[in-house]
């Protein structure tokens, strides 16, 4: 039996808020060993990547009219560049890159 | 207690994990062949492992009984394996080393394109790259061998081989000849152990 008082009741089961933005627990771009490279000239904003990336890692940038792929979270599944419709995405080996550093302590 | 050689290996889970643990697994016996005390073991906070997730293999190598028995995890490695060379941008795979690392990485690009991902390079003495995809091109996708357990499909019949060539002409904590009494794929692993390219540090 319990006495729980009525005001710090809660049902079961429990509403947290969702995160907005990032989750800095869940930095998943040590996984990557491909990345996929975007070419603006050829894209022609069908959003496909946007909306099957698995991670969100492709967001709109709605000021600047284009993409933007997120580094820190894209563990290279490279779904993006099965479904880009216009051959706009090709990928391209880590190593190539100086950038999409993440190097973290523990692997997860 | 006598001085404890450690190993470390850093793979990719699910695809290469079979290889990183052939490494580990090959070092150890082959120092067993020649009458040292060894251990070789999985990481356990790494498992379950997921596809392409880096996870890490531990061997040991010394003299006399080994007495760190509970000691699960190496504090300390004196030499690193990466087993997949884009690990090295991921993870900071040379934390715990006390200078004169010995860092061998699976890749055809030069010791000095590896090293521009390495943030304290006064960790290390030497860096030895090899290409073993080039070589034996193969990752064995399998359980077995797992944590002591019966190795069914056989130790180092794919890249694992030509890492461990790497490893003995690198380090030096086994002989080469002992190598191939457990390695599959031996002409992998004397063409690993020829073709690698070191660079010495300090």
């Amino acid at each position: 039996m319990f006495n729980v008082p009525r005001e710090r009741a809660v049902p079961f089961g429990c509403v947290t808020p969702a995160p907005v933005g990032e989750q800095p627990m869940m930095i998943t771009g040590n996984w990557r060993e491909w990345r996929p490279v975007i070419d603006h000239e050829i894209c022609n904003l069908c959003m496909n990547c946007v909306v099957f990336c698995p991670d969100a890692c492709w967001q709109l940038n709605a000021e600047e009219d284009e993409v933007v792929w997120n580094a820190k979270y894209c563990k290279g599944c490279r779904v993006c560049i099965t479904e880009c419709s216009t051959e706009a995405l090709t990928k391209a080996y880590e190593l190539d890159f100086d950038d999409g550093v993440v190097r973290l302590e523990k692997p997860f | 207690m006598a001085h404890v050689h450690e190993i470390t290996i850093w793979t990719r889970g699910v695809v290469k994990d079979k290889e990183g643990r052939d490494v580990a697994n090959g070092i150890a016996k082959a120092a067993d062949k020649e009458g040292k005390f060894t251990q070789a073991f999985d990481n356990y906070v790494d498992l379950p492992d997921r596809v392409n997730v880096p996870l890490r293999k531990y061997a040991r190598i010394s003299d006399q009984d080994i007495e760190m028995k509970y000691d699960y995890e190496n504090e300390k490695p004196e030499v690193v394996v990466v087993v997949d060379a884009t690990i090295v941008k991921g993870i900071n795979v040379l934390r715990g080393v006390e200078g004169d690392g010995i860092l061998v990485v699976n890749t055809k690009r030069s010791p000095d394109e590896i090293l521009k991902f390495i943030p304290e390079k006064s960790q290390l003495k030497a860096i030895a790259c090899v290409d073993a995809d080039g070589i034996s091109g193969t990752s064995t996708v399998d359980f077995s061998g797992t944590e002591g357990g019966v190795d069914t499909v056989g130790l180092g019949a794919g890249i694992s081989a030509p890492l461990l060539g790497a490893v003995a002409r690198a380090t030096g904590l086994v002989k080469l000849e002992s190598l191939a009494g457990v390695v599959q794929n031996k002409n992998a692993l004397f063409k690993g152990h020829e073709t690698t390219v070191i660079k010495t540090l300090h």
